[in-house]
């Protein structure tokens, strides 16, 4: 039977395959190599992969590849059994082929201008030295997470769930540089610009916007450090934006300017692409599009199952832990019920002590499957807002799912 | 770090498991950039691997080559699902509009059937069966 979890030990592995003398040979490579099968372990199966390789990039644990340029990285779930997804498996994703592959802090400068009284020039030095550092616990979640499991399928990234990850992130406030520029009356927008280009001239630029409101509520950050440390290159080094409860595309990766604006940004990305159905559950018809739609923004209750883990089978009268997280937009889970028959029944999971609000949530719950056979297990969470987890939801993007997660788990 | 990166793909290469050399080699620079993180390196740089899939020949693939592939991979195509002849009319034309891909009507239709001749299906529902997802 597989145990699932069981993390690949790297320095145990490199020990004792030196100990057994392989060092001697390290001089000559004759033969071909695995695609990293030894580094990440058997606990991978065939259900989580999906035909799908994992592959290396700078900085990277092995990872499930969606595309290799611009990059598109999953994050394996056994990497969701720490509360804080470390950042050489935190999951990648770019929209268009110039990412920026060097960067230098010597010349590296955040510019903010704009209808400002005085516009800015910061080095990373500057933001750590000038400004008050904070921190917070956030989840990062792509727009398209889980968009796989949409039916009918659509096009766009087919991200199972691991396009998301919960990290610690540490930076100032961007109230405070705002506030540093001296925003002038009449403005309302702050534009974010990154370091990326597009491959041709042609393809618009990766811009997002924030209501100047928002960018000044004091929680929206610029990050310098993940988990501790500098962001990874390809996690928007040397600096991000930190949008708490809000979905990832606004997390603008190597923020290289703001302009602060009194007109709504002309953008594809904000204006074509990342829209949603006006509706509470993002929610349309295949056969009849919504006409209106909004701009993507708070984070709907979503939760996963780690345990069972993909593909796992489980015996009859055996005491398992079902294991998830749950999240969503910073109103805080408050319960997570779990089905064994398909939602016929519910009861309660528990829940692991709170993070902070725009963390995810760990929850557990004990089962022994009392028989043989096939059984529907659902988890559904609520926040604190009473929002709460969709029967059906589909709309033409993949985005922003809601809806109750399900898994078959068969009992041998 | 690197010692330790740097040993694990060796070993595996000792070990001879597996099949890919490229993929070792990708490894070995895979982690450059935790290197100079470590060394207070202020210029970070890294280098990108690449993982192009098979493309199988037919009409349409020195299309699809020459006009999609400038801006991404062919990575793009081969995660999707396999989707009717309308989504990828629909996706190819909105390379067009949306990103501002420079395709003639005569290559644009060229690459449609390309896409649908090794990554397509006539009935919209095969679209919903999971098995249909074909990366490979």
């Amino acid at each position: 039977m597989m145990d699932w979890p069981t993390r690949f030990d790297r320095r145990h592995f490199v020990g004792t395959l030196a100990g057994m003398g392989a060092f001697a040979a390290l001089g000559s490579i004759t033969k071909p190599v695995a695609a990293f099968a030894m580094d990440h372990g058997p606990e991978l199966t065939a259900a989580e992969m999906q035909g799908r390789e994992l592959v290396r990039f700078p900085g990277k644990v092995p990872m499930i590849l969606l595309t290799d340029r611009p990059p598109q990285l999953e994050t394996p779930l056994q990497y969701f059994f720490s509360d804080l997804t470390p950042n050489d498996a935190f999951f990648v994703r770019w929209h268009l082929s110039g990412i920026p592959t060097t960067v230098d802090l010597r010349t590296f400068r955040l510019e903010v201008s704009g209808l400002v009284q005085k516009p800015l020039s910061l080095s990373l030095d500057d933001l750590k030295s000038k400004f008050e550092p904070v921190s917070v616990v956030a989840v990062s979640q792509c727009a398209g997470n889980s968009r796989s499991f949409f039916r009918p399928m659509v096009p766009g990234g087919q991200w199972t769930h691991g396009a998301m990850g919960n990290a610690q992130w540490k930076g100032v406030r961007l109230k405070d540089v705002l506030d540093a520029a001296g925003v002038r009356a009449g403005a309302t927008e702050v534009y974010l610009h990154r370091l990326d280009v597009p491959p041709v001239q042609a393809t618009p630029p990766f811009e997002k916007s924030l209501s100047l409101d928002h960018a000044r509520d004091g929680e929206v950050m610029i990050a310098y450090e993940m988990n501790g440390d500098p962001l990874p290159m390809l996690n928007g080094f040397p600096i991000r934006l930190v949008v708490p409860g809000w979905y990832a595309t606004y997390w603008v990766k190597s923020l290289s300017s703001i302009t602060v604006a009194d007109q709504p940004l002309k953008s594809f990305w904000m204006q074509k692409a990342y829209r949603i159905p006006n509706n509470a559950t993002a929610n349309e018809d295949p056969s009849h599009l919504s006409q209106d739609t909004v701009p993507i923004n708070r984070m709907a209750v979503h939760s996963i199952f780690l345990r069972p883990g993909p593909g796992e089978k489980l015996l009859a009268g055996r005491s398992y832990q079902l294991e998830g997280l749950a999240m969503d937009g910073g109103s805080e889970i408050r319960r997570v019920e779990v089905s064994k028959d398909g939602g016929q029944s519910w009861t309660d999971a528990n829940l692991d002590p709170e993070i902070g609000k725009y963390s995810w949530r760990r929850w557990r719950a004990d089962w022994t499957p009392p028989a043989r056979g096939n059984y529907h297990l659902m988890a559904r969470a609520t926040n604190a807002a009473g929002e709460a987890q969709l029967t059906s939801q589909w709309n033409r993007s993949g985005y922003q799912r809601s809806v109750i997660e399900q898994y078959d788990a068969v009992v041998l | 770090m690197k010692m330790q990166r740097v040993l694990i793909v060796l070993v595996m290469a000792v070990a001879g498991f597996g099949t890919c050399a490229l993929r070792a080699q990708q490894a070995a620079h895979a982690n450059s950039q935790t290197d100079d993180a470590a060394a207070n390196n202020p210029v970070q740089k890294i280098s990108l691997p690449s993982y192009p899939p098979e493309l199988p020949p037919g009409p349409g693939s020195e299309a699809f080559r020459n006009n999609c592939l400038i801006c991404h991979s062919a990575r793009y195509v081969t995660m999707q699902p396999r989707f009717t002849k309308a989504v990828w009319q629909a996706e190819v034309q909105k390379m067009i509009t949306a990103y501002g891909a420079t395709i003639t009507p005569a290559n644009k239709d060229a690459i449609v059937e390309y896409l649908v001749s090794f990554h397509g299906t006539k009935d919209a529902d095969a679209q919903q069966v999971p098995g249909a997802t074909a990366p490979k």
